[in-house]
């Protein structure tokens, strides 16, 4: 049997190559499912790295004081509650006082406050309309491990100062070193006194860096916003020891401050990983499922195209029974057929993946990555759907009649 | 030719009598239901022993075709019985009937019916591959059986790159591969000019040589000199039946072929009712014009100088 089914694998692929305009249509179904599956599912895994990669980089005994109690962790670390859609537990603001609470805390040895505030920014005739501006505190280069490259961060007590990305110092001043210019937000004037060397992930998001970020004083913020300003994040490194220790008298001062209400979150390194990646993983999973959906449809296109050529070929089933071809022999034939046209649709898809991956990498700040558990997955979903579709019309072509088929012209 | 590569195994064993290796009872065939029952068979009962070489004859639709078919296991009888090498083909199963086809019976088609896509070699191979045989010994063996229809330099070629001739001897080569009991060839010449027809016969005529059992339909009387034996058919039915020398014409047909050229108004238009009238049960005797046999007297002298006959026998 080895033996002749190498033959009839040769004899399918040859009978699939002879209409080699029909099968590529009919694949491309399949491949289209098998790449987006795989370049979904790197896009997912390439988001979460960067990520992990932006955590690891603010440093792995930083403690994060988040807004909002969004994130449970019950049974000890077992992360089970994220709400992902910020409803009712989003509740809660982290402001100036909880900024001071923190870094009362002895445990802490530094810390950093890190809040968006929505302005354009104008210098000269340029203007940003939506530049990404950080209100923050003096710690956080070192907090974050980051090197000014020109000029000096400011300081707590310092007014209508800005620190900028590389990104911001080119588009808005046009050039690389614009130490000294000014620009304005909200109507007031901001003097650029450092320039932020190139930043290697990008923490906030992965298509807002930080290199298109420009940071100032949150005591100048808090004048910007009416002392409205609140925080989505403050970053705190503890002192040496346990982080749980720190993370406990965090909470502790935090609760009193805020009246005894837990409507904030003290995540430590891993913790922060975990809420970042589940949300990814649930939405790579739901996109996932809809390119499955797309493999599905490519599936029922093979059936279609099965179909149509066992009508087309029914006198060659009919030479082939006459000649002793067993019922199961014609399924067999069929069926490898079919497999064999999805088998190819998968490959050329997994192909097409890694060639749209490489482009994303180029051309983009995405970074997708190759994940052969996607590749393996995709293909075999792609073969089973092929043999799955591909028995209806082969059943049909071995239980025709060897005189009824070969009448048939 | 051809007939020179087969000089081999000529068992000359077709003067033997054996038991029935084809034996049909009152096999009856019926399309259609109602009022459009249309019977293709009527209670055929037909014996068939071991070596014959048995030439069928009759107009288009008296059921020859449904007749090959049936014993050829492409087809199902409505009614009867058939067994096939003593087993009753009734109680065999689909796959029994697939193995049959594959190994009992090789099947020879009017309109050739080879794969397009498949050269030569593949082609004759195919039943080999339903065997289950390795590549190597299936290319070996049909190399082999391609050398005997003497076309072993034509194995890399396609169907359509062949004359008829050559067409047809390799769907003979296909059906023989699997060393066949029976070769049934339905209108083996049909599409064929004569020196293809010629080359084709002479190859079926070598085969029977070695032992194998032959059954041909055939509108050419000419072409009953091969046959052992010649059945003629008739609205479904076996009207005649007659033994017949090897290289004589039978004698129904030769009678039949002689006044063929008939202008009367009373042979039908179908030009059914040359060869029925000479068919002795039916004989209707009447007009049987023969006015013009003196063109093809001497030829019936000389009946074994083939040579000589270049027209073959088409109307």
């Amino acid at each position: 049997m080895s033996a002749s089914s190498r033959g009839e694998f040769k004899m399918a692929l040859s009978s699939v190559m002879s209409t080699k305009w029909r099968s590529m249509l009919t694949v491309l179904g399949v491949v289209i499912g098998v790449a987006s599956v795989m370049t979904v599912m790197g896009l997912g895994q390439g988001i979460k790295q960067q990520i992990a990669g932006q955590i690891d980089h603010s440093g792995k005994n930083i403690l994060m004081v988040r807004p909002g109690n969004q994130a449970r962790y019950e049974n000890g670390a077992q992360l089970t509650n994220t709400d992902v859609l910020f409803g009712r537990d989003a509740a809660g603001a982290l402001t100036t006082q909880d900024v001071t609470a923190i870094a009362s805390v002895s445990q802490v040895q530094k810390s950093a406050p890190l809040g968006i505030i929505s302005s354009a920014a104008k210098a000269g005739d340029t203007t940003l309309s939506d530049p990404l501006v950080i209100a923050t505190g003096s710690q956080l280069p070192s907090v974050i491990g980051q090197q000014v490259q020109y000029g000096n961060f400011f300081d707590d007590n310092s007014a209508n100062t800005a620190v900028i990305g590389k990104q911001v110092a080119h588009d808005l001043f046009g050039e690389s070193v614009p130490l000294g210019q000014l620009f304005t937000l909200r109507g007031q004037t901001f003097m650029v006194r450092g320039i932020f060397s190139d930043f290697n992930s990008s923490p906030m998001s992965p298509t807002a860096g930080f290199d298109d970020a420009i940071f100032i004083p949150y005591g100048a913020a808090q004048q910007l916003t009416n002392n409205g300003l609140q925080f989505y994040a403050i970053l705190a490194q503890s002192k040496g020891g346990s982080q749980a220790g720190a993370a406990e008298s965090i909470t502790s001062h935090l609760l009193t401050a805020h009246g005894g209400e837990h409507d904030f979150a003290v995540f430590n390194h891993s913790q922060a990983e975990d809420m970042s990646s589940s949300t990814i993983s649930l939405f790579t999973t739901f996109v996932s499922a809809v390119a499955a959906i797309a493999l599905l449809v490519g599936g029922i296109g093979i059936m279609n195209i099965m179909l149509v050529s066992v009508t087309e070929r029914m006198h060659e089933i009919g030479v082939r029974k006459a000649v002793g071809a067993t019922n199961r022999q014609i399924l067999t034939q069929f069926t490898l057929e079919a497999a064999v046209l999805s088998g190819v649709g998968g490959v050329i898809g997994v192909v097409l993946s890694i060639i749209v991956e490489a482009l994303l990498r180029t051309y983009t700040t995405y970074h997708p990555v190759f994940m052969w558990q996607a590749m393996l997955l995709a293909v075999g979903i792609s073969l089973a759907v092929g043999v799955v579709f591909g028995v209806a019309p082969a059943v049909k072509a071995a239980r025709k009649d060897p005189i009824t088929a070969l009448r048939h012209e | 030719m051809a007939q020179k590569i087969l000089a081999k195994s000529q068992v000359q064993r077709y003067t033997k009598v054996n038991m029935p290796i084809i034996n049909l009872r009152e096999v009856s065939k019926l399309y259609g239901f109602g009022d459009a029952t249309t019977i293709a068979l009527d209670e055929v009962s037909l014996c068939i022993n071991d070596g014959e070489f048995v030439a069928v004859m009759g107009p288009s639709g008296c059921g020859k075709s449904t007749l090959m078919n049936i014993i050829g296991l492409l087809d199902r009888p409505t009614y009867g019985d058939y067994s096939l090498h003593e087993r009753e083909v009734a109680r065999l199963r689909t796959n029994q009937r697939a193995k049959a086809r594959r190994d009992t019976v090789g099947f020879v088609f009017q309109s050739f019916n080879l794969l397009p896509r498949m050269t030569v070699l593949e082609n004759v191979a195919l039943p080999l591959a339903y065997k289950g045989m390795s590549a190597g010994r299936r290319i070996k063996q049909a190399r082999h059986v391609l050398e005997r229809v003497g076309l072993h330099d034509r194995a890399f070629f396609y169907p359509n790159q062949l004359s008829g001739g050559q067409v047809q001897c390799t769907a003979i080569a296909r059906a023989l591969v699997n060393d066949p009991k029976i070769i049934i060839a339905d209108e083996p010449t049909g599409n064929l000019d004569s020196a293809s027809s010629r080359l084709v016969m002479e190859l079926l005529s070598e085969i029977h040589k070695t032992g194998t059992t032959i059954l041909f339909v055939t509108h050419n009387p000419e072409l009953t000199r091969y046959a052992t034996r010649v059945v003629y058919m008739h609205d479904g039915a076996i009207v005649h039946d007659e033994q017949t020398a090897i290289g004589e014409i039978a004698a129904t047909a030769r009678k039949a072929m002689y006044s063929m050229p008939s202008k009367t108004v009373d042979d039908d238009l179908a030009g059914v009712s040359v060869l029925m009238k000479h068919v002795p049960q039916k004989a209707s005797d009447t007009v049987a014009t023969k006015k013009e046999p003196q063109k093809k007297k001497p030829a019936k002298k000389a009946k074994t100088a083939k040579k000589t006959k270049a027209k073959g026998g088409k109307k």
